[in-house]
């Protein structure tokens, strides 16, 4: 199962799509969840990521808005999508009961 | 380019190129400040450079062979010097009770354990954890340099402890190009090796519980073991899967 930032990073992925890459998928956890993202965490996460068959990537093009430097392109692959589709699942499950959730099943949210 | 990016390109060099490139663009579209982009990048370093140590692999090259087969190799060499002199002194001769031709082929005898031996051992660190290589070359020099700083027979150069160095680098350079040796070839070294100690080891000196220094140089026998294991697994799994794939067919 997905640890909680690689679901993150990996639900950051789908939805930039053919836009994700590091600096895009950092903005998108920072401004999402309002924690901050370090640099070591998302490169060593997308390596982790890479290296169980999540993620695909590959050096994209060059732009002169990152000084003529090339992008680390990342996209998921079908076993990212199913990983990140179970631990979606577990968490919604596991959530159903919970008073903060707001169909929980017989009982009144705080 | 200012002295804070400055530093974040002198940090980001620690980065393989291609992570290199990402990062620094990384950090040049996100405009971070210099201060914060120098502690990703040495951050991510850290990381980098942490991370193979999760596996057992570094621990092996390192602490398991680099760092005391340094020390008994510099034994072994000082022994190769000394079956070296000998051949030119008759005293030494007489002394050892050897006649010139022995001591010729005792000095083979060393001299090629010694290049088995750093050899093997060289090739196990190399291709056991070729990322942390500068933590096992650490490891191996620094009883290097404590010994030839302690050295003390003047009638020797300090130099001569480090026989072993030459074929140990060749060992290195061979592992990190191989994974691992044949089987055939890793037999061959490894039952050479193990039967050129026999003779030590049935000298008619040797009790357990007054060991010589020499019978400690078996542990450098290990190494060549090692890669006789590593290639039996390698045939063996590449047979499994061989077999694997004719099923499936």
């Amino acid at each position: 199962m997905l640890g909680e930032f690689e679901y993150l990073l990996i639900t950051a992925a789908a939805g930039l799509g053919d836009h994700a890459y590091g600096a895009a998928i950092r903005e998108e956890i920072e401004t999402t969840t309002g924690r901050r993202c370090s640099i070591g965490a998302l490169y060593t996460t997308i390596d982790r990521l890479e290296s169980k068959g999540f993620l695909i990537t590959w050096m994209g093009e060059a732009t002169a808005q990152r000084g003529g430097r090339a992008k680390r392109m990342v996209r998921l692959t079908p076993d990212g999508v199913h990983a990140a589709k179970d631990f979606y699942k577990a968490v919604t499950r596991i959530s159903r009961n919970a008073s903060w959730t707001s169909n929980r099943i017989g009982g009144s949210s705080l | 380019m200012s002295a804070g990016w400055r530093l974040v390109d002198l940090a980001s060099r620690l980065l393989e190129r291609n992570e290199r490139e990402a990062v620094l663009g990384d950090l040049t579209e996100t405009r971070e400040p210099p201060g914060a982009a120098v502690m990703g990048v040495l951050g991510l370093a850290l990381r980098r450079q942490a991370d193979p140590w999760k596996s057992w692999r570094p621990w092996l090259a390192g602490f398991g062979v680099a760092l005391p087969s340094a020390y008994l190799l510099m034994g072994a060499s000082l022994s190769v010097t000394w079956s070296y002199m000998r051949l030119f002194c008759p005293e030494l001769l007489a002394q050892a009770s050897l006649t010139k031709p022995s001591a010729v082929l005792v000095l083979l005898w060393h001299m090629f354990l010694l290049i088995g031996w750093s050899w093997t051992g060289g090739f196990v660190v190399g291709s056991v954890s070729r990322r942390t290589l500068w933590a096992s070359t650490l490891l191996c020099y620094s009883p290097c340099l404590r010994c030839l700083w302690l050295f003390r027979i003047e009638s020797l150069s300090r130099f001569c402890l480090l026989l072993f160095l030459l074929p140990a680098i060749w060992g290195v350079h061979r592992g990190l190009r191989m994974s691992g040796m044949r089987l055939a070839s890793a037999l061959i070294v490894a039952l050479s090796l193990t039967l050129l100690m026999i003779p030590t080891w049935s000298d008619g000196h040797w009790r357990w519980w007054s060991a010589p220094q020499w019978t400690w140089n078996w542990a450098l026998t290990l190494p060549a073991w090692y890669l006789v294991f590593t290639a039996w697994r390698a045939r063996t799994d590449s047979g499994a899967s061989g077999r694997e794939v004719t099923i499936n067919q």
